[in-house]
């Protein structure tokens, strides 16, 4: 019964591009690449306390990756794809394996400085990344000699984050993400319990860092061009407010911290202009301080 | 049978300070085993080295024979050795039941491929059943679906027991269980740790309350400033000299 009323969602959700014209189309894609992002982060940091600022690095590792694999290098999709999530799980084990085993805050550091390098290294990257202008006009190759684009393409984003939301799902309802939550809640009680905690965060970081990277694949397509800007480090900090608005810890408050996040400037830039930030600023400040748990907590106490 | 856990010459300094020297014990299947000794005397020292939180300079520590002396604390929760804090160390952001299944994480063995196809639900069911029974066992049925911060300190330190019991140990440790209860909370305590023991679990109980332990154990080990100064049963430990001597001032608690 909630499996079926799980596909009718995502069936609703696959539907509703065929419905839109283009401007609200490429609204709709980035929402739901927005929703995948936060999902993905909510593990990391709302699931297993790890605070990381490379989640959005690896959405553009995984862009650019696949776009250079396919049109620098000239390797077929499948291998691109495949070699794309390569690179982002190795990197993420560099970045990783030593970071999680120091005290602290030295992941956060170390990623922060990793989402600064990779924008230093896009600028840099000469005829391989292109520059500060980046690459584009290219498009996905044909799949099966089928060109799919449009709302057909919408409709891999849905499956992209049907997917994400599945396997964050099944590993959050499971004895790994009560062992993330134990490491989140007391590391020494967790580890005392059997709980191997630096594998564990080891894991989660990586795991979401190649989520990342493949819904960054999946973007590569949406505009058909990659550059620096799209992947400033200031994505890093939304991804984060996006989570804890919405709720740490709950797949439904990552969901509505994204969906608020992203479509709070589109209803308030007419209103107010670029002023958004500060409205965005007061209510991420209003939330840590009257709602800790965030929108979803909100939600909770009014539902009982 | 055999000891379960054999302790050997264990030492262990902190700088100039030999905080314990050359202890040996033996625990088996099934007893309960008092480790006291008045402040300092490095119990607590010794309980962190058998659960791995700190290294020894010296000496062995076997379980079921074979040496954990150096294993990660982790390591030695999977082979069967659990604790409970003494201050409590509970999971704030989980209800108790998911608390006491953290316990149980060493005893699942579904891995992630089996995970991702939306297996091992099976598993999960009968570890849940089994949390539910260690919550009632240790008496939080009524609570299995509390916020943790709701509860007393005294519920708090029951849901550390039943939380270490839910990775079926072999043996149990606990820090100063005693510490912070009623005289109500220790009746149930002690009622609680016999019945650890009928299980035919191995209990290793330090402890500074006398008046809790001394009932409670089947055996006692003396420590005074690193050392073992007498072992033996409460009777016979009680009567002796170097124990009173060491305990000068609280005699009375003997």
């Amino acid at each position: 019964m909630r499996v079926l009323a799980w596909v009718v969602g995502f069936a609703v959700l696959a539907a509703l591009p065929f419905f839109l014209g283009s401007y609200h189309n490429d609204v709709y894609r980035k929402l739901l690449l927005w929703i995948t992002l936060a999902l993905g982060y909510n593990f990391l940091f709302g699931i297993c306390g790890q605070v990381a600022f490379s989640h959005f690095a690896f959405y553009g590792i995984g862009a650019y990756s696949v776009v250079i694999l396919l049109f620098q290098v000239g390797l077929p999709l499948p291998a691109a794809i495949l070699l794309g999530v390569v690179i982002c799980v190795a990197l993420a084990l560099a970045v990783a394996v030593p970071a999680t085993r120091l005290e602290g805050f030295y992941l956060a550091l170390v990623t922060l400085a990793l989402a600064q390098l990779f924008i230093v290294v896009l600028n840099e990257g000469g005829n391989v990344t292109g520059g500060a202008g980046g690459i584009a006009n290219y498009r996905l190759p044909p799949i099966f000699g089928w060109r799919i684009a449009g709302p057909a393409y919408t409709v891999v984003i849905v499956a992209l984050l049907a997917a994400t939301l599945a396997v964050l799902w099944r590993l959050d309802h499971s004895w790994f993400g009560r062992a993330c939550r134990a490491v989140r809640d007391n590391p020494e009680a967790a580890a005392a319990m059997g709980v191997d905690v630096a594998r564990t965060k080891v894991i989660v970081f990586t795991l979401t860092s190649a989520l990342a990277g493949v819904a960054g694949m999946v973007y590569a397509f949406v505009d058909n061009t990659v550059n620096p800007p799209i992947f400033g480090i200031d994505n890093a900090f939304l991804i984060l407010f996006m989570v804890i608005v919405g709720g740490a810890g709950r797949h439904a408050g990552a969901a509505i911290g994204a969906i608020l996040l992203f479509l709070l400037p589109f209803w308030l830039s007419p209103l107010v202009g670029h002023h958004h930030q500060l409205v965005f600023g007061a209510l991420i400040v209003a939330v840590i301080l009257l709602q800790p748990k965030g929108l979803i907590g909100l939600w909770d106490r009014f539902s009982k | 049978m055999g000891p379960i856990l054999e302790v050997s010459k264990l030492t262990k300094r902190f700088g100039g300070l030999t905080a314990v020297t050359g202890l040996d014990f033996e625990l088996r299947a099934g007893e309960i085993l008092g480790l006291i000794g008045p402040n300092g005397a490095g119990k607590t020292t010794t309980f962190n080295i058998i659960a791995g939180a700190y290294a020894a300079d010296e000496g062995e520590i076997r379980f079921a024979g074979e040496s954990i002396l150096g294993l990660p604390p982790h390591q030695i929760a999977r082979r069967g050795i659990l604790r409970t804090f003494q201050h409590n160390r509970p999971f704030g952001g989980m209800p108790v039941l998911e608390n006491v299944m953290v316990g149980a994480h060493t005893r699942f063995t579904s891995g992630f491929p089996k995970l991702l196809v939306g297996g091992g639900k099976e598993e999960e069911k009968k570890q849940r059943q089994r949390a539910e029974e260690l919550v009632e066992f240790v008496g939080l049925a009524g609570l299995r679906d509390a916020d943790v911060g709701t509860l007393s300190f005294g519920q708090g330190r029951l849901l550390e027991i039943a939380r270490a019991l839910a990775g079926e140990p072999r043996v149990i440790l606990f820090d100063e269980p005693a510490a912070g209860l009623t005289p109500a909370e220790l009746d149930r305590l002690a009622e609680i740790i016999r019945g650890i023991a009928q299980r035919g679990i191995a209990v290793l109980l330090i402890e500074h309350d006398m008046r809790f332990l001394l009932p409670l154990a089947s055996r006692v080990v003396v420590l005074n400033f690193g050392a073992r100064i007498a072992e033996g049963t409460p009777q016979e430990v009680r009567a002796q000299r170097a124990v009173v001597d060491a305990y000068l001032g609280d005699a009375a608690a003997l």
